[in-house]
Parts: structure tokens; C-alpha cells; sequence
């Protein structure tokens, strides 16, 4: 069997050590459930992307408050300007590299201080920002396991989505995803 | 016995070398240092900036034991750890970078004293009497003449040697000491590139003491097709200055273009303000493939790996010039004039030609027998869409792209509905590398089209002036140093941006606020490729003073040894302390009293990871652009846990300020909004004055709601000391939230230092004036 190869190349795997592949929603939910601590990290890309006119930033929120106790959210960049457009104010407010740092300390208490978080959902973030801070996690933080919800493979992930070609069975995935949170909780 | 024998030794060829005995200034603590000689210094930062490491691999892959997988705390077989295999790569690259500047250097030293013997006098200019700041400070000599440079560089050629050899297999085993060692060959790259830009401004007669250099033409439109076209690349100016005066002697000067990519163009404009900038490293390959250059001159640093085969694409014949990259190509230095350029002309054969004026020459006939014959001609809209047809959007180009775009969406969109406007947008953000066009199924040729969606505007740049002016410095560095000045901000490196104009932005944000803004290599020539509403750029609209407000190019990479330079002037011409020898104290002050950051936006080489992290050693933060997480290591603090605690030098007592100031020695920004946001607060000093701050906290919160979407930053009380720090736009606002944070002032530190925090030799009261 071959390794998937991420989208964009800069990002191929040169290690042994490499993310599950997830293709199905109901198993991203039951990974998200089952965390403790959650964190959801959204990037910039969510801004500028959308899906059939939908905001990409407007399914984040959604998944973010479709668990019975909301998965707090660390905007990056400049993402909190827009999240207050839409009234949500986010947990915290860390660039990407700042959020990571802090991740990979054990004993940091986490955006909410009430310990460090045992799952990480990275949504937004450009791909080879994304999966460096995720080699960070990979090596220095084995209290945690990170997720990404973008369209694209990274192998620095523990649970990655495939590369996603069609618009639509990326819609599909998210829309699963947001209604399995909501309604199974 | 032998070992203290052997310090002796050195002591005393140190001492010979820096001739201790001229007393221009009492000999510090660490002339010509050796990698001990200041590694506390470096522990001392490291403790509060901790190295922050993404690996780009799992594996080591340098010796035969391996590949050694390095993940979940395992070690190679040699011993190594995934943190000091990063570390270790760190150094390697910053030795990479230290080594080019070097060693160009090296080459341009020996060219000139050829040129003009080796008691050539260092003559800055009237208005320079501090004439190298570094190397005065790292070496302890003070250079009177061109062969002084060369004890600078030799001393810097043994670092290196050295430096590379705990590299190997089985050498260093510390992160730590690995970041320590990269920390030293970065200072040393300052002092390379200040002794390669000396060399280059007294030998070929540079601007210096002056700050309205000429004005000079850049982008590719500036280029008369008529005219036979020499394109001169990479970063060494011996060949281009040759090529010059090859025309001004024999009245050519009218009847050729000489035009440049990257710092030789910078270099070549300083040499002749009728030369031409075509444009940053990213422009290479596009300009390559116009067709326009009949002659294509290589010498050193970010020159493509293929020029010989993008010449030949297009017809034009390649010289290279240094034997750091011959291409493979026939070394025709020996060869008969005539013979070369009939080769040439009649079978397009390329050569490496390493005598300078050789070269010239030949370049300036080939390209004048050839232009005749040569079609320079653009594509048109139709020939760019009919090519554009052949795309079916497959996406191997995105799959492929380093700046993660799919220009196969702007191809589309040409043929399908002759909309030239995404692929516009498009080439603002590609980089140029080729990669797309290399990997696409169909060989549609992506960089001709781009031909159609290349602005045809074209720019002025002031051309670089080498050294900020001591009169300068004496105007501006109590400003500075209380923060009145909000901050000197340094725009440098590559052109691997996100965005072509995140620069030209950020620089109109910072001059217009009336920081002081200085650029140099690829940064400051695409600060001026974007024109306001009136049809001007940056370098048109703001002075070239180094002063508040000002917008300074002080010209190619081994410029950025005059940014360094400028804030080591501070040092020793405002606070009035000595250099020679006396580094810790001068990166001391830098670091806690000089509101300095530097911005390497579009970094990419070995180079910009020595030139940022030499600024690291020197106390000067650095920001990157979102590719440069690659670089592997970032120098990060954890703002509210880690140790701010400071020597007040007035009283003796360490206080706790709990302030960040600067928060990160090396910090990834993810966007160019975040950038804008950062660089101010980088900008902030314990030292600063209440006025000082209070400004600078007004451009801190104004940029933070313009570019973030409102409210106050999260880390707004960690930087105000008293009321008074806050400033008058914002008082309310701001007083409101720190009393809803239980907020309490505190005082000012009279004069913060943290020598005296860490195991030193140097006292405390050595950074007292």
C-alpha cells in the first residue's frame, strides 16, 4: 500500500510516523466526543474560503457549538475581527505558532485554565504553516492528539481527512459532522 | 602549563592583529571571541527565548547509521536527539549563509585590491566616522584600509572551518550550544557582510555619507526592447561594474540596457544610477522567459541551478562569472576574445568567463551582435488565451506550488472567459519558481502566459546608500532609546512572500506613523512596485532620511550589515559606551533599550536564517513571513510565565517586570494583519519613557482594532507600567478594561540590563554612560 501523498507536496512526508487517514464523519465525531478538553484552532483561510457561498468560518462556529458544552475556540490571526461580526467571541486569541508553543507545555492549563487539552482541531490554517505546527505536536506533545478539518491530507496530523477534491463531498463531510454533534450527544 | 600557554599565545596574536595598542578605545572583554567567549551570553537569551522547533523531518539522514528515525524521544545512532538535529541544522544553514557573504567578500576584496593595492584608505564620508560598526565591536579593530578587511574576513573564514566541524557526526550533542554556535557564525555573518560592503563602497566609489541617493528606474517595462539587453544576476558586482565602465569608455553607454535581478541589480544601481532594477529573485524566471536579455550574466547567491537551460530556451547566451557556479560550463578566462564571442554569437555557446573585464566585454558584443536578430516581442491576449486552452485544470500545478495556489484556476478562467483578472492576482503572489509549469501534463507554458497578466508598470527606487550617517544617529537616538521614535523597523530579505504587496503595505503603515523605516535586497525593491492613487510609491512620498518617518534602502543583503551597524552606533554615539571588544554590553543595550525590529516577510535563503539570527544575538526581533516556519526554529517566550526579571544597573537591584518587551526574538507571523499587529509591540522597550510608551502603545492599539477587528489586545496590561503610559486617544477605554483585570501599575525600571542576571565577566556598571 502506498502512503497518500498531502495535496500541496511541500508538505510530503519525509518520516515514518503519519496520520490516520478519516474519511468517515461519525468517526471524527466520535473522536471529538470522546475528548475531555477540546480546542478548536481556526486560521485565517476560513475567512476567504466558503462552500456553495456558506462561510467556511460559519461551520467552524457551528461544529464549535454543536457538542453540548461548546469546544472553546483560539482564533488566530486576525479570525477574532470576523467571529465578532458573527457574535461569537472566542476563548482565546494566540497566533499559530503561539497556541502550539503553549500546547506542547504538559502543564500549561489550557485557554479555559482547567488543564491542557487532550484533542486539538486545526481548521484554516495554510497548509504548510499547518502541518510545521503540527510536527511540533507530532514530537514535543505526547499529552495530545491533534485533528484538521481542512480538505486537504496532513500526515503530521494524528487524524487527517483525505484530500478532498469536490467541493460538495467536503460540504457532505462537514454537515455530518455538524449534525452527528449535534444530534448525539 | 600548555593550556595557559596557549591563551597566551592567543591573546597576544588577537591583540596583534586589532593592534591593542592604538587606544581609539579600551580593549573589551571579547575581542575576536571564539564560540566560548560568549556563550552565557547566548544561554542567558535562550532562557527566556526558548528554541521553538518544527522539524521539517523525522529522520537523520547525514551519515551512514542511518536514516535514524528521531520521533517519540528516540535517538540516532550516533546519540542525537530531534531537538539538537534541528538545532544542528540551524547552524548549518546559518553557516551556509554566513559562508556566501564571506566568502563574496573574500572575492570582491581581492578584485579591488588588485584594483587599487591594499593601503586603498577606508574613507566613509564626512558625515561617517564610525565606519564599521561591527567589526569595531566584534573584533576590536578599527579598519584604516582595505587590507584591514581582510584580517575581518579571515577571522571569520576560522569560525566557520570551525563551526562546521561540530557538525559532523559524533561532535555536539546540545541544542542548546548547537543554537549557541549558530548565534556566533550569525553575529560573525554581520561582520563578513560589513567588511564585503566597505570593500564595495570605497573600491567602486558607492554612495555613502549621503542620504538622497539617485532615484533610479525598475520593472521590466523600464527596459528598451530596441536596445541589446544585458541581464546581470546574483548578488557580486565585480562583472557589472566592469560592464559599465566597459560602455562609458567606449560610448556605448546609450546603446545598451544593463538591467538586474536581485542584489546585483541593487548593487549595479549603486554603481550607475542609468542601470536598471527588473526586479526581486521572485521576477527571475519570468524575465528569463520574456526573452528580452541577449546576454545573461550570472555571479553568485539565488541564480538558478538551470540558467544554462532557460538560456538556451530562449536564445540568449549565459556567462558565468565566479567559479561558485560554473555550470559545467567551458572555462573560457584563458581563451582569445574574439573566439568566445564568435562562439557565441554563431553557436549560442554559453561560458564561464572569470576575469571580469573579460567578461564585460564579451557580454557587451554579444549582446549587440545578437539583439538584431532576436523577436522581443510579448505575447498578445489572443496568443495568451489560445494557449491558455490547452489547461484542463487537472491541479497538479497547486499540488506542486510552494505559495499553495492553483494557477490552473486563472489559466481556466482565461480560456474559458477571457478574464485576465485572477491570474493578475495570481502573479502578485507567485514566487517564480516554475515548479507549476515543470509539473503540468499539458506543457501548457504558464510563465509566457503570465506575460499577458504582468503589470507593465513600472517604478522608481532609490538607489541603496550603504551606511546610515553618524549625524543621523546623534539626531535620532535619544528619540529612539526613549521611545519617542516608536521604533526603527527593518524590512529585509527574499522575496517568498505571500502577497507582493504585503511589503509596499507595511512600510506605507510604519513611515506613515512616523517610525523609521529601513529596507535593503529584495525587500526594498518590491516596498516601490506599488503606486498610490497619485501614482507614487514609497520612496517618492517619504524622505530618505534615517529619521521619523523616513524610508531608507541601504541596498543589497551585505547592506544589512548598516542595519546592524546603525543600532551598534546608537550604542556607542548616543549612550556614549565603547564597541571595541565590548559586544555583550552593545547587544545588552539593544536589546533592552533600543526599539528595533526587523521583518524578513518573504525569507527563503540560508542567508536571511544568518542575517535574522545574528540580529537575534545582537537583541534585535525578528518577524517572518508563514513559509519561514520551514526554517525549523523559532526563538519564542511564553509572555506571561517565562522570566522577565531585569538588573536595574542604577540601583543593583533585579527586578521583576513581568513585561515581555521584546516578547520573541523570532516569531512566524501566519498573516500580513497579525504582521502589522506585531511589529509594533516588538517595537517596545523596558527603557522607554512614559511618553515613549504611551505612543507606542498608541500605535500598538490602533493597529490591533484596525487590522484585527477592534477591542484592546489580550496582552494590553502587560505593557502598562503607570497611567501614564497609556495614551490620550485611549485612556478611558483602556482604564476601563484594566480595572476590570485587577490591573496594578508598577515602576519603571531607570536603566534595565541584564547583565548582572547571568554568569558574566562584564560588570554592571559597564553599561552605564
Amino acid at each position: 500500500m502506498s502512503a497518500t501523498v498531502p495535496l500541496h507536496r511541500v508538505n510530503v512526508l519525509t518520516g515514518i510516523k503519519s496520520a490516520r487517514q478519516i474519511e468517515d464523519p461519525a468517526e471524527y465525531g466520535r473522536l471529538i466526543k470522546k475528548a475531555k478538553r477540546p480546542l478548536l484552532v481556526l486560521g485565517p483561510l476560513l475567512i476567504e474560503w466558503s462552500l456553495n457561498g456558506k462561510p467556511l468560518l460559519e461551520y467552524a462556529l457551528e461544529i464549535a457549538m454543536g457538542t453540548n458544552i461548546p469546544i472553546p475556540i483560539c482564533a488566530t490571526a486576525h479570525v477574532k475581527g470576523r467571529m465578532s461580526e458573527l457574535g461569537v467571541k472566542p476563548a482565546s486569541e494566540y497566533d499559530v505558532v503561539e497556541i502550539i508553543n503553549a500546547l506542547k507545555d504538559p502543564d500549561w492549563m489550557g485557554v479555559k485554565k482547567e488543564g491542557n487539552h487532550d484533542l486539538v482541531i486545526f481548521f484554516g490554517i495554510r497548509s504548510d504553516l499547518g502541518e510545521q505546527g503540527l510536527s511540533v505536536l507530532k514530537h514535543f506533545a505526547p499529552h495530545l492528539k491533534t485533528m484538521t478539518l481542512c480538505r486537504f491530507y496532513f500526515p503530521n496530523a494524528d487524524y487527517s481527512l483525505p484530500n478532498i477534491r469536490k467541493d460538495e463531498q467536503w460540504k457532505e463531510f462537514l454537515e455530518t459532522l455538524i449534525a452527528d454533534l449535534k444530534g448525539k450527544e | 602549563m600548555a593550556e595557559l600557554k596557549e591563551i597566551k599565545r592567543k591573546l597576544e596574536e588577537v591583540e596583534r592583529l586589532i593592534r591593542a595598542e592604538i587606544p581609539w578605545e579600551p580593549v573589551g572583554p571579547t575581542p575576536m571571541p571564539e564560540v566560548p567567549a560568549l556563550r552565557n551570553w547566548d544561554m542567558r537569551l535562550l532562557k527566556t527565548y526558548k528554541p521553538f522547533y518544527a522539524p521539517f523531518c523525522d529522520l537523520c539522514c547525514l551519515c551512514t547509521y542511518g536514516k535514524c528515525d528521531l520521533t517519540e524521544g528516540r535517538r540516532g545512532a550516533c546519540g542525537i536527539d530531534i531537538k539538537a538535529q534541528q538545532a544542528r541544522l540551524v547552524l548549518l544553514a546559518c553557516l551556509i549563509g554566513c559562508s556566501c557573504h564571506t566568502a563574496h567578500g573574500a572575492h570582491i576584496l581581492e578584485y579591488l585590491i588588485e584594483k587599487h593595492g591594499p593601503d586603498k584608505k577606508i574613507d566613509m564620508g564626512r558625515m561617517i566616522e564610525v565606519e564599521a560598526p561591527n567589526i569595531r565591536t566584534v573584533l576590536g579593530l578599527k579598519p584604516e584600509t582595505l587590507s584591514d578587511l581582510k584580517i575581518a574576513i579571515e577571522y571569520v573564514y576560522k569560525e566557520i572551518t570551525h563551526l562546521l566541524d561540530s557538525i559532523h557526526t559524533g561532535q555536539e550533542g546540545s541544542y542548546l550550544d548547537f543554537e549557541s554556535k549558530a548565534l556566533h557564525i550569525s553575529m560573525l555573518d554581520h561582520v563578513g557582510m560589513e567588511a564585503a560592503d566597505i570593500a564595495q563602497i570605497v573600491g567602486f566609489g558607492y554612495p555613502t555619507s549621503v542620504a538622497e541617493t539617485p532615484m533610479v528606474d525598475m520593472g521590466w517595462a523600464t527596459v528598451d526592447k530596441t536596445k541589446p539587453m544585458i541581464l546581470v544576476v546574483g548578488h557580486n558586482p565585480a562583472t557589472s561594474a566592469e560592464i559599465i565602465d566597459y560602455l562609458r569608455a567606449n560610448d556605448l553607454y546609450d546603446k545598451v540596457e544593463v538591467g538586474g535581478i536581485c542584489c546585483t541589480a541593487l548593487e549595479t544601481t549603486r554603481y550607475s544610477d542609468r542601470a536598471k532594477v527588473i526586479g526581486p529573485l521572485s521576477r527571475q524566471l519570468f524575465f528569463l522567459r520574456t526573452g528580452i536579455a541577449d546576454v545573461i550574466m550570472t555571479d553568485e547567491q539565488c541564480i538558478r541551478a538551470d540558467m544554462p537551460i532557460e538560456a538556451s530556451k530562449t536564445g540568449a547566451v549565459l556567462i558565468a562569472t565566479l567559479d561558485k557556479a560554473m555550470y559545467g560550463l567551458p572555462d573560457a578566462t584563458e581563451m582569445a576574445t574574439e573566439e568566445i564571442i564568435k562562439q557565441a554569437v554563431e553557436e549560442k555557446k554559453h561560458f564561464a568567463i572569470l576575469d571580469p573585464g573579460k567578461a564585460a566585454e564579451v557580454a557587451v558584443k554579444v549582446a549587440m551582435k545578437i539583439a538584431p536578430k532576436r523577436k522581443k516581442e510579448w505575447i498578445s491576449e489572443e496568443e495568451a488565451k489560445e494557449l491558455a486552452g490547452r489547461c484542463t485544470d487537472c491541479g497538479m500545478c497547486e499540488r506542486v506550488c510552494p505559495n499553495l495556489f492553483s494557477i490552473g484556476d486563472g489559466i481556466t478562467e482565461i480560456a474559458k472567459n477571457n478574464n485576465f483578472d485572477l491570474i493578475r492576482e495570481q502573479f502578485r503572489r507567485c514566487i517564480g519558481c516554475g515548479k507549476c509549469e515543470e509539473e503540468c501534463p499539458r506543457e501548457v507554458p504558464i510563465f509566457k502566459i503570465m506575460q499577458q497578466a504582468a503589470s507593465k508598470e513600472h517604478w522608481k527606487i532609490r538607489a541603496g546608500r550603504g551606511p546610515i550617517m553618524d549625524t543621523e544617529i546623534r539626531n535620532v537616538g535619544a528619540p529612539i532609546t526613549l521611545g519617542t521614535i516608536p521604533g526603527v523597523v527593518a524590512f529585509v530579505g527574499c522575496s517568498n512572500y505571500p502577497d507582493i504587496e504585503d511589503i509596499a503595505e507595511m512600510v506605507e503603515e510604519f513611515a506613515k506613523r512616523k517610525y523609521i523605516v529601513v529596507l535593503s535586497g529584495c525587500a526594498a525593491m518590491v516596498a516601490g512596485m506599488k503606486n498610490d492613487a497619485d501614482g507614487k510609491n514609497v520612496y517618492e512620498k517619504y524622505p530618505p532620511d534615517f529619521d521619523a518617518g523616513g524610508v531608507v534602502n541601504v541596498g543589497s543583503c551585505v547592506s544589512n550589515a548598516h542595519i546592524t551597524g546603525a543600532a551598534i552606533k546608537v550604542v556607542n554615539i548616543f549612550a556614549k559606551l565603547p564597541l571595541r571588544g565590548n559586544y555583550e554590553v552593545v547587544a545588552d543595550h539593544t536589546l533592552n533599550r533600543l526599539g528595533a525590529c526587523g521583518v524578513a516577510w518573504g525569507a527563503m535563503s540560508q542567508k536571511a536564517a544568518s542575517i535574522g539570527t545574528g540580529c537575534n544575538r545582537l537583541g534585535i526581533p525578528v518577524i517572518l513571513g508563514p513559509h519561514s516556519a520551514k526554517y525549523r526554529r523559532l526563538y519564542l517566550s511564553r509572555k506571561e510565565e517565562d522570566d522577565w526579571r531585569v538588573m536595574d544597573a542604577r540601583t543593583k537591584k533585579i527586578v521583576d517586570t513581568g513585561e515581555p518587551s521584546p516578547e520573541h526574538l523570532v516569531y512566524v507571523c501566519e498573516t500580513k494583519e497579525k504582521a502589522m499587529v506585531t511589529i509594533p509591540k516588538l517595537c517596545i522597550r523596558k527603557n522607554d519613557t512614559p511618553q515613549g510608551r504611551a505612543i507606542k502603545l498608541n500605535h500598538y492599539i490602533s493597529l490591533y482594532k484596525k487590522y484585527m477587528g477592534g477591542g484592546l489586545p489580550e496582552d494590553l496590561h502587560l505593557f502598562v507600567r503607570r497611567d501614564a503610559d497609556i495614551p490620550i486617544v485611549y485612556k478611558k477605554e483602556v482604564r476601563v478594561y484594566l480595572k476590570e483585570i485587577d490591573w496594578k501599575p508598577k515602576e519603571p525600571v531607570g536603566l534595565p540590563t541584564i547583565i548582572g542576571t547571568y554568569p558574566t565577566k562584564v560588570s554592571v556598571d559597564s553599561v552605564i554612560q
